[in-house]
Formats: structure tokens, C-alpha cells, sequence
């Protein structure tokens, strides 16, 4: 048994309304750092809510330890949390903010004194303990929360899209900040955002979250390079996957992909699985990365079509070419070869190692 | 960073903010001269702007040990004679109506002795100042139990509206239930009600009740308006704050009465102490509600209103009882100040 479980976990706001959450299961291991990735309204927030217990569960069950805390208030569950806004009292002072919750598990007085000053210590803010919080940054507000979730050693560490309201560099350093305390302290944590590049640094585990489903679950490098469903290679990635509608045709011994300007010889890895497809429309996806390119003209293994280079985004470490291929106007590859190509040479596309995925038009799965 | 002004920009400001000024504070000057005026005082045109902490006669000696005494004396032109004894006592009653001096009057045949030697001169005494303020309460017996009263009738105001009221903006703020709306702008109908109007079967109810000419009878009128009031000043605080600071409480171990004390209310209080100041003035100043339902437990502000209604010569011992009205309320606006501050962010919630 996991250290945290979700069971059949389901939200409703309204008796007749959509459920928010849907049928979520998920068993999260001791000291893991688990992020929740979907785009806004997808339930992610909903459900760490439910799970500290400041919403109510509508049906399932959650467990910690083995132990269901889904009839517990949210003080009695041990978990602590780091909101959006920070949340942090306005009219306490740093040290008041921390020592809050240890006050109320009235402690004596010279063990929360040591406690806040460890807790200061690990996020570094113990100059700014007689500080109010309108006197600080939005940067040192965000370590105030910090302290004040890992002062009561909670058994689980929520985390509510916390580092959306900082400036882009701070995000990034506190990104990092975070990780190296979730190591420090050994906690088990998890974390809600939005922002993929986040999710990609941080996470042990990622958890891809659609409306209310929950998409793929996997580390990092799963979810990116081995995407279970088409939403998950549309939604992870900067920029996304490129998709084609295409038809499956089987000539003879081999399969082909046939799209609008494209005729494309499918790898025979992925032979078996297209084998019920054939004469059926999928959506093909190629990331950016995977689409090659060559001036000269160039068939053969793994060749797509080719095309005219439309736009040209130069990024310094790389550049991102623009083009159209069939129907779809704006497929972007991602090129660290042809990085000052000028915009309408003509150039002959190829898929690299053999990275496509296919998905199914109704299922929405990966066909693998 | 505030944009400059420029020199004529600056001039321009400047004046109309003094005509602005001026236009509040010259009638209030006038009114504090007033209330430290002495009854000859009175009766001068033009009307002095600063209040004279001085009286000067001029005295003749007369056949008969009598004394004629002129006020207003300038160089011999346009004085006038105001009385001519020798009786102390009636000097003395004199010195007291006429120019607020409190003096005995054989000390003042003694003083006035000197002409007979000297010949007529001048004398200057020193006015008593709150000599008004005095008189107030003594042609006004009932004005010590009816500040009592107003003070009584304040403080239930207050508990009353602030209880009653910043529940229902907390409700207002926080929960969503079925007619929050019309209950919203219902609130806002209930103050559009004259007082005036709800006070006769106001009246009617407290009879029935036994609260009739009681404080708390009149703690409740003054409430209706005000509880509408708090709520809607509290709703909207309560909306400035962010539910996440109250869930936080709760996350980190607090119950909800906890969360209320420590997190809600402390935050809350300055918007509560703006509105506790609304519902103090109300019921303070007050005096058409407190006539209707009043019969002996006035109210200080009834009481000056009568004052000001019934007297025709004795205008300034009703401005030395407005005076009197005017203090607490200027104390317990200073008091909360900084509250009222805060509320206009003075605070980042």
C-alpha cells in the first residue's frame, strides 16, 4: 500500500452538475514530488482542496498511511499548504506567521521559538522575523509561507500553483529553492501548476490532468517523450507537437501514413499497432524536434514531404522554423542545424528516429 | 511618482483649496466665538472673529454713591450708557449677564470708588470664559443626565449595529444562498427610510414592548439604518480579503471560532471601527427620533435643540451646549482615525 492513496476520488460543485474531479485514482510513495499539470479548470486545484480538506469530497476516498482522512477537518490532518496568494496574515509579523500553527498546538514557548528559527533558517529569512509582511517582497513572502508549511512537519506538502504570482526569474530560483527543501525535509509533496516547465524541473512524478481525468502519469521524461494520449502531446512541450490528419493504408508488406502533401512509410516498430487502423483516419504527431530538415532533396528513410520555410524564430540556443504541411499551416521544427535559414528556401522534411506517434480519433489514446 | 505642478498650477491648487477651507471653518470659528461670547457681545455688528478674553468699561461717578457705567466706550464718540447704580448686588448680576464677568459686587463698588478721586476712567476685567458653558447646564438642568444618555444610547448603537451588522456582511461576503442579491439591496432600501418616518410605529412597537423612553428603545431605531450600513461596509472588507488567508488558519490547525478571532476580525476591525463611527454619529446627533420617542430620558442633542428652539436672547449658552455635543464626538473620531485610514488602504490586505 502507498503512502498516499486516491480511490474513485469525485467532485461535484452542484447535485445535477459536471463532475470537477472524475474518478481520480492515484497512489503517491513516501518523499515523492508529485506535480499536477493541466490547463485552468482541469480539477488539479479541486483536488489538492479536497485533499487538505477544505473541500468537501463528493465520493471515493482518501487515504494516508492507510488511514482515510476524508471525514477529518483540515486540522486534523497533518498536511500543510502553500497557497497562491501566499496567504500570509498581513497583520502578523514574520514570526507570528510561522509560529501561528505551532501556538495552537500550544507548544511551550522556547520550542517554537526554535522551531520558527529552523524553519527561517532553511527558506533564509531569519532577519526578517520582526518584519510584517506589506514590508517585504513578493519573493520573501513566498519563503514566509515556506517556513510556516515545513515548521509543523506535515505529513504531506500541497503546494497551489504557489510561485504563479512571482516575476519570471524569481520563479525559476524558486523553483529550485523548493526542490532542495523537499530533499532537505524528505517530505512528500504536491505541487499544482499550470506551467509545464515547472512541472518538467520539479516533479518526481507528473500527473496530466483534463477536465476532471486524469491524462498520464509518469516521470518527466514519460510524459514528454512517450506521451500516452493526444492531450498530453499537445499540452507538454514549447512548443507543442505538431499534428496531420491521416489516413492508414497498407501496401503489400508495408504501412503508410497519407495526409494532405504528405506520404509517409511508417516505421515497421509500429506495424502491429496500426494494424487495426488501416483504411481509418488517426491524428498523426511529430514534435518539433523530430521534424529533420535538408536543403538538398532528400527521400527515403523516414522522408514526410517537402515544403517552403514560411517564418524563422530565432531563440540563440536553437531556432524555430515555420511552415505549412497539408493542412495544417503552422507546423513549427525545432532546428539547431539550420538556424539563419531564410525565410522560403525549400527544404525536404524527414522524421528523426522514427518519432511519430499516432492517436486514436475517438479515444483520443496513443496507438502503440 | 506624482506628476510636478507647475508655479500657476500650484497658486491655482492653493486657492481653491483655501476658499475650500475657509468655507468650513469660518462658520465653525464663528460658531466657537459665539459660544464664548458674552451677551453684549452679542449684540455688536460687525461680529468679532476671535472670542475676547477681556471686558473694558468705562465708569462716571454719580450724585447718590451711583455709578454710570458705558460699554463700548471709543474716545469719548458713540459709547453707550448700559446702567447706573450703587447696588452691589445688582452690579453684580450685571457684570455676570452682560459681559460674562464673575465678580463680587461690593469689589466693584470698591474699584469703582477710585473715580470719585480720579475722576471717570476705564476699567478692564476678566471675562470667564466658560461662563456659557456653565450656564448651559444651568438653565438646562436636565443636560448632565442627557450627555449620559447620549453616551448610553451611542454604545448600544454600536454593539448593536456592529454585532447584528457585520454578521450579516460576513454572510453577504462569504456565502452564496438563495436571494443574496435582493437581500443586498435590501439593506440599501432599509437606510433610504427617514428615520423620521419609522420612528411612529417605532413608538407605537416600544410602548408595546415597555421600551418606550428608554435607551435601548432608542438604540434600536437608530440601528435599523445602521445595521444596513455596517453590513455594507463590512461585506465589502470581508470581499477584500482573501478566503485563502482564512483557509490557511484552518489548514494550519485553527478552528473557525480561532479563525474568526485571529485572522477575520483583526483584519476586519478598522472597517468595523469606520462604522462603528457612522452609527455613533447617528445616534449622537440625532434629535427628531429621540423627541418622538423620548419623554424624560432625553438625549444631549434634543436637549441643545430645545435649548437653541426656545431661546431668543440666549443664543450663546445653545452655542456653548452645541460646543459641549460637538466634543465627544470630535474625541471619538479622533480615537479611530488611523482605523478609518487603514480602511482606504492604509493596509495591504
Amino acid at each position: 500500500m502507498s503512502y498516499l492513496e486516491i480511490k474513485n476520488l469525485q467532485k461535484k460543485y452542484t447535485a445535477n452538475g459536471p463532475l470537477i474531479v472524475n474518478d481520480m485514482n492515484l497512489s503517491i510513495e513516501k518523499g515523492e514530488f508529485i506535480v499536477f499539470l493541466g490547463p485552468s479548470g482541469c480539477g488539479k486545484t479541486t483536488t489538492i482542496r479536497m485533499i487538505s480538506g477544505l473541500e468537501e469530497i463528493t465520493g471515493g476516498d482518501i487515504t494516508i498511511d492507510g488511514e482515510s482522512i476524508v471525514n477529518k477537518l483540515p486540522r486534523e490532518r497533518g498536511v500543510s499548504m502553500i497557497f497562491q496568494s501566499y496567504a500570509v496574515w498581513p497583520h502578523m509579523t514574520v514570526y507570528d506567521n510561522i509560529a501561528y500553527p505551532l501556538k495552537l498546538q500550544k507548544l511551550p514557548k522556547d520550542e517554537i521559538k526554535r522551531r520558527v528559527e529552523k524553519a527561517a533558517e532553511a527558506t533564509e529569512i531569519q532577519g526578517l522575523l520582526k518584519r510584517y509582511p506589506a514590508q517585504m517582497s513578493g519573493g520573501q513572502r513566498q519563503r514566509v509561507a515556506v517556513s510556516r508549511a515545513i515548521v509543523v512537519e506535515p505529513r504531506l506538502f500541497l503546494m497551489d500553483e504557489p510561485l504563479s504570482n512571482l516575476d519570471a526569474k524569481l520563479r525559476v530560483t524558486m523553483r529550485t529553492e523548493l526542490k532542495r527543501i523537499h530533499t532537505q525535509q524528505g517530505s512528500t509533496s504536491i505541487f499544482v501548476t499550470h506551467d509545464q516547465s515547472e512541472a518538467m524541473s520539479m516533479a518526481d512524478r507528473i500527473v496530466v490532468m483534463y477536465k476532471g481525468k486524469i491524462e498520464q502519469i509518469g516521470t518527466p521524461m514519460e510524459v514528454y517523450q512517450d506521451s500516452a494520449t493526444r492531450f498530453v502531446a499537445e499540452f507538454i512541450g514549447t512548443p507543442p507537437t505538431n499534428f496531420f490528419d491521416a489516413s492508414i493504408i497498407k501496401e503489400g508488406k508495408e504501412i503508410y501514413a497519407k495526409g494532405e502533401g504528405f506520404y509517409y512509410k511508417v516505421p515497421a516498430s509500429l506495424h502491429q499497432a496500426l494494424a487495426d487502423y488501416v483504411g481509418k483516419e488517426v491524428d498523426m504527431g511529430i514534435r518539433p524536434e523530430y521534424i529533420g530538415i535538408s536543403p538538398q532533396k532528400k527521400e527515403g528513410e523516414g522522408y514526410l514531404c517537402d515544403a517552403e520555410i514560411d517564418f524563422i524564430e530565432p531563440q540563440g540556443s536553437h531556432s524555430i522554423l515555420i511552415t505549412r504541411i497539408g493542412t495544417n499551416q503552422n507546423v513549427k521544427i525545432h532546428t539547431v542545424d539550420y538556424m539563419d535559414m531564410k525565410p522560403g528556401t525549400k527544404v525536404s522534411c524527414y522524421v528523426k528516429n522514427e518519432m511519430v506517434m499516432f492517436f486514436d480519433r475517438e479515444t483520443t489514446k496513443r496507438i502503440k | 511618482m506624482m506628476d510636478r505642478l507647475s508655479a500657476v498650477q500650484k497658486c491655482v491648487f492653493a486657492i481653491i483649496l483655501a476658499g475650500m477651507v475657509m468655507l468650513v471653518t469660518i462658520p465653525l470659528l464663528f460658531f466657537i466665538t459665539v459660544s464664548f461670547s458674552n451677551a453684549t457681545e452679542m449684540t455688536q455688528f460687525p461680529k468679532r472673529m476671535f472670542p475676547s478674553g477681556e471686558v473694558t468699561v468705562y465708569v462716571e461717578p454719580e450724585e447718590g454713591g451711583k455709578y454710570e457705567l458705558f460699554y463700548d466706550y471709543k474716545d469719548g464718540n458713540g459709547y453707550t450708557s448700559i446702567i447706573t447704580t450703587n447696588s452691589a448686588s445688582k452690579l453684580e448680576k450685571h457684570f455676570a449677564r452682560q459681559y460674562a464677568v464673575t465678580i463680587d459686587g461690593d469689589e466693584l463698588l470698591e474699584e469703582f470708588a477710585k473715580t470719585r478721586t480720579e475722576g471717570a476712567r476705564e476699567f478692564t476685567f476678566k471675562k470667564d470664559m466658560f461662563y456659557n458653558f456653565r450656564q448651559f447646564f444651568k438653565i438646562v438642568p436636565n443636560a448632565g443626565p442627557a450627555l449620559k444618555n447620549s453616551i448610553i444610547v451611542s454604545l448600544y448603537t454600536i454593539l448593536i449595529s456592529l454585532s447584528l451588522g457585520s454578521l450579516a456582511g460576513y454572510a453577504i461576503a462569504r456565502y452564496k444562498f438563495k436571494g443574496r442579491e435582493q437581500i443586498n439591496v435590501g439593506l440599501l432600501i432599509v437606510r433610504m427610510f427617514p428615520t423620521v418616518g419609522i420612528s411612529i410605529p417605532m413608538a407605537v412597537m416600544l410602548i408595546k414592548m415597555g421600551l418606550y423612553d428608554t435607551m435601548l428603545g432608542l438604540a434600536f431605531l437608530y440601528s435599523i439604518p445602521n445595521i444596513a450600513l455596517t453590513s455594507w461596509i463590512t461585506s465589502s472588507i470581508f470581499i477584500g480579503i482573501n478566503k485563502e488567508l482564512e483557509e490557511a488558519s484552518f489548514v494550519f490547525g485553527a478552528n473557525s471560532v480561532q479563525t474568526f478571532m485571529k485572522i477575520t476580525l483583526p483584519m476586519a476591525f478598522p472597517a468595523m471601527a469606520a462604522s462603528s463611527m457612522y452609527s455613533f454619529l447617528t445616534a449622537w446627533n440625532d434629535t427628531i427620533s429621540a423627541l418622538i420617542l423620548t419623554n424624560e430620558n432625553q438625549t444631549l442633542a434634543l436637549v441643545v435643540y430645545k435649548a437653541i428652539g426656545t431661546t431668543s436672547s440666549g443664543i450663546q449658552y445653545a452655542a456653548a451646549g452645541s460646543i459641549v455635543l460637538i466634543i465627544p464626538a470630535l474625541v471619538f473620531t479622533f480615537i479611530i482615525r488611523k482605523y478609518i485610514g487603514q480602511m482606504w488602504g492604509g493596509v495591504e490586505l
